[in-house]
């Protein structure tokens, strides 16, 4: 008798093992196929900030990404066309998941180079309702994953932070289509266990065969404001050189991937 | 005390800024050695001047409306690309009145239209070389002075590609370098201090250089290199805001009569510029290396007749910056060398002097961002300077130390931005606060106020020669 609830145990230990891998698995998959499709790529985003009064404000960017290690390093360089009191500016991350990201920003108008203390990756990102975190993504290491369901045709795992006192939010879920891993929607749980911020995939497309997002949403429940981003001239291994991301491109746009009069 | 980033040194009377700006960018210079652009003239013949000039403005008028109304004329009818810009008022009142200047009651008040425009080839060889051309001007009417339309270039220039590891960038432009914040150690190229005082933003603390650039970036190091004419720093003269001169023997307004020499624009006279710099792993580093003249007219050329110059300058220096404990923390140095007066024992000429400099900034979360630094000068030859000097003459400490804090909030979806920064020099006794709060109302608008409160207790140190000028300043955009 002993014997039998013995192997009952280890069975039920074993399954959610599985339970647990399968998961994290999700998760990367996830993870890949929202920022790591290709080995490189260019985007355009137009972000439409709408807030509690319904005032709207818009945001125009180019987007360059090179991926390093897949689900971890990439380079990005973000050129700014809106507003236009910062049209020009650009902008390099180094993100790292392992150490803080290295982020530069060039002002055109002082002919100036920052190095930006980047050790908040929860903070708005131009002023949206996207956060940094959001826009290069979370490190899949930074939290525990577990998965809640499997019913119809949506995963939807929970994701708890390993280091809760380092966030603002108890734990959010998402939901992993089960065709082709995109996150659905995203929904972050305060400590009350509120849904406070909701980040959702409108719109999937396949381009050149990588299923990507091209419209999303970010709601702040809080702030009653959101915004949708729209992606637009995606093309993925456009062999960028990672010499894009240095100094000397933050200062010269590189043409060819701004494509601007 | 120690005169430095700008001197307490007397401080050009004339308006040689304003007549370069009256005249296209190019001051009328006399072929000899010096040019004195002066507007208060010791030389009768000088005069002429202030004539070529005024014959300059009507034709600058003329340009200027082709300008303003022809570009965006030209841009719609011939596919040119966008133009940009803003236009923007300034009203900055003294917070006390000072009497010496020219009007008591405010340091600015001033409108101002920016028009930019970059076009980028995309055909034929030029494109090929990824050829740009940058345009920005400002026009400004400025009601401190006469109320009349001032055209400045900031940028006309060309920049290419003409080999895979080599950027050009030629004409004018605005050139920056360097690891600090507000203080310049290696970062020679000509700042607008007047500028900085009354409320302007800051992209007005950077003068625009006529330069050409040539960048190099072979694997080993990347290389800049540039060649620019002589640019002096815009200092307050009197008029304006009100200064340490020593030949009035204290703070000086409208009542300042002195001269500032500036080096010919000759062949000879070019200055040059270097900076190799790499990243050796998360630590950027750089080395610097200048030769011309110092920025600020800090030597005597004839005490008698109130006359200043630029003495040559040569500088080394280099810099680092790093990611430490989750902010960034920088460090700069520079060796100044004074060639004129290498002995150090010339009392009318600067001494040679060296400059480092420490700083951090650390992001808070939340929008919140804070920053300290701290910077050492010391003059060296110390005791040839002191025993070289006259029984009346004004003089300067060996050593300063300044600290910087600075800090930055942003509010309501980064729409909001507080921001203050604080100099404070516990060896000179004195500092500058400078605050501001802005608003981005929508996406076009922009309204910012704040406050520039320089204070000392001395007349003749950096800051405190400055703190006659305390003001506020309101300021509104509108981008297009």
């Amino acid at each position: 008798m002993l014997k039998y609830l013995f192997s009952i145990f280890t069975f039920l230990l074993l399954s959610l093992n599985i339970f647990a891998q399968s998961a994290d698995e999700l998760v990367a998959k996830a993870s890949h196929a929202s920022y790591y499709n290709g080995k490189d790529g260019r985007a355009k985003a137009m972000m439409t900030v709408t807030d509690a009064q319904g005032r709207t404000r818009e945001r125009a960017l180019t987007i360059i990404k090179l991926n390093i290690a897949d689900n971890a390093e990439q380079k990005y360089f973000v050129y700014f066309h809106k507003p236009n009191d910062v049209k020009g500016m650009s902008y390099i991350v180094w993100k790292s998941t392992t150490k803080d990201d290295d982020r530069w920003l060039y002002m055109p108008a002082l002919d100036l180079v920052k190095r930006i203390a980047a050790s908040d990756k929860r903070s708005s990102f131009a002023g949206t309702t996207f956060l940094y975190e959001d826009i290069s993504g979370r490190a899949i290491t930074l939290d525990n994953h577990e998965l809640l369901s499997s019913d119809g045709d949506v995963y939807l795992v929970k994701n708890t932070p390993k280091d809760p006192k380092s966030i603002e939010f108890a734990y959010y879920t998402v939901e992993i289509d089960k065709n082709n891993f995109v996150p659905k929607k995203a929904q972050y749980y305060d400590k009350a266990s509120k849904v406070y911020r909701v980040i959702e995939a409108l719109e999937v497309k396949d381009i050149q065969g990588y299923p990507t997002i091209v419209k999303m949403k970010a709601t702040d429940n809080n702030a009653n404001a959101n915004t949708v981003t729209e992606f637009s001239d995606t093309e993925y291994d456009i062999n960028v050189s990672a010499d894009i991301f240095t100094e000397r491109y933050l200062r010269n746009p590189p043409q060819q991937w701004i494509k601007e009069k | 005390m120690h005169k430095s980033l700008f001197s307490a040194y007397p401080l050009r009377k004339n308006a040689v800024a304003s007549l370069r700006d009256a005249s296209l960018g190019f001051c009328p210079r006399s072929p000899a050695a010096f040019c004195a652009c002066a507007q208060k003239s010791l030389d009768p013949a000088r005069s002429d001047i202030k004539t070529f000039c005024s014959g300059i403005y009507l034709t600058r008028f003329i340009v200027i409306l082709f300008i303003a109304f022809g570009m965006p004329f030209f841009a719609y009818s011939f596919e040119l690309p966008d133009i940009h810009g803003f236009v923007e008022t300034l009203y900055a009142p003294r917070i006390s009145k000072d009497s010496l200047t020219k009007h008591d009651d405010r340091v600015a008040l001033e409108e101002r239209v920016q028009l930019k425009s970059r076009y980028t080839f995309s055909e034929g060889f030029l494109a090929s070389l990824n050829s740009v051309i940058n345009f920005k001007n400002d026009f400004v009417v400025d009601n401190y002075f006469d109320n009349t339309l001032h055209y400045k270039l900031r940028e006309l220039n060309y920049s290419f590609s003409p080999t895979g590891f080599m950027d050009v960038k030629i004409g004018r432009q605005v050139l920056t370098w360097g690891v600090a914040d507000y203080l310049f150690i290696n970062d020679l190229f000509p700042k607008d201090y007047v500028s900085f005082y009354i409320g302007r933003d800051d992209e007005y603390l950077k003068a625009p250089s006529d330069a050409a650039r040539i960048s190099l970036f072979p694997s080993l190091v990347n290389i800049d290199f540039v060649v620019f004419g002589f640019e002096p720093n815009v200092l307050p003269k009197g008029d304006r805001l009100s200064m340490f001169d020593s030949f009035q023997g204290g703070i000086a307004g409208r009542n300042s009569e002195r001269y500032l020499i500036e080096p010919a624009q000759t062949a000879e006279n070019l200055q040059y510029a270097l900076r190799l710099y790499r990243n050796f792993g998360n630590i950027e580093g750089a080395f610097y290396a200048y030769r011309g003249f110092d920025p600020m007219p800090r030597s005597y050329l004839d005490e008698m007749n109130r006359k200043l110059f630029y003495e040559r300058l040569d500088v080394h220096g280099l810099s680092l910056r790093s990611p430490f404990l989750g902010g960034i923390a920088s460090f700069e140095g520079g060796y100044y060398y004074s060639s004129q007066d290498s002995a150090g024992n010339n009392r009318l000429i600067e001494n040679s002097s060296y400059k480092v400099l420490a700083g951090y900034e650390k992001d808070l979360g939340n929008d919140l961002k804070v920053s300290g630094q701290y910077m050492y000068e010391e003059k060296l030859n110390y005791s040839d300077y002191i025993t070289a000097l006259m029984p009346w003459d004004y003089f300067w400490d060996a050593r300063r130390h300044v600290l910087t804090q600075g800090l930055t909030k942003l509010y309501k979806n980064q729409t909001v931005r507080v921001s203050v920064f604080n100099f404070y020099s516990p060896s000179d006794k004195d500092g500058y606060l400078r605050a501001s709060i802005s608003y981005d109302v929508t996406d076009s608008f922009k309204v910012a106020c704040g406050a520039n409160l320089p204070w000392g207790e001395d007349n003749k140190s950096e800051f405190g020669q400055m703190q006659k000028n305390k003001n506020v300043f309101l300021r509104a955009r509108y981008s297009f």
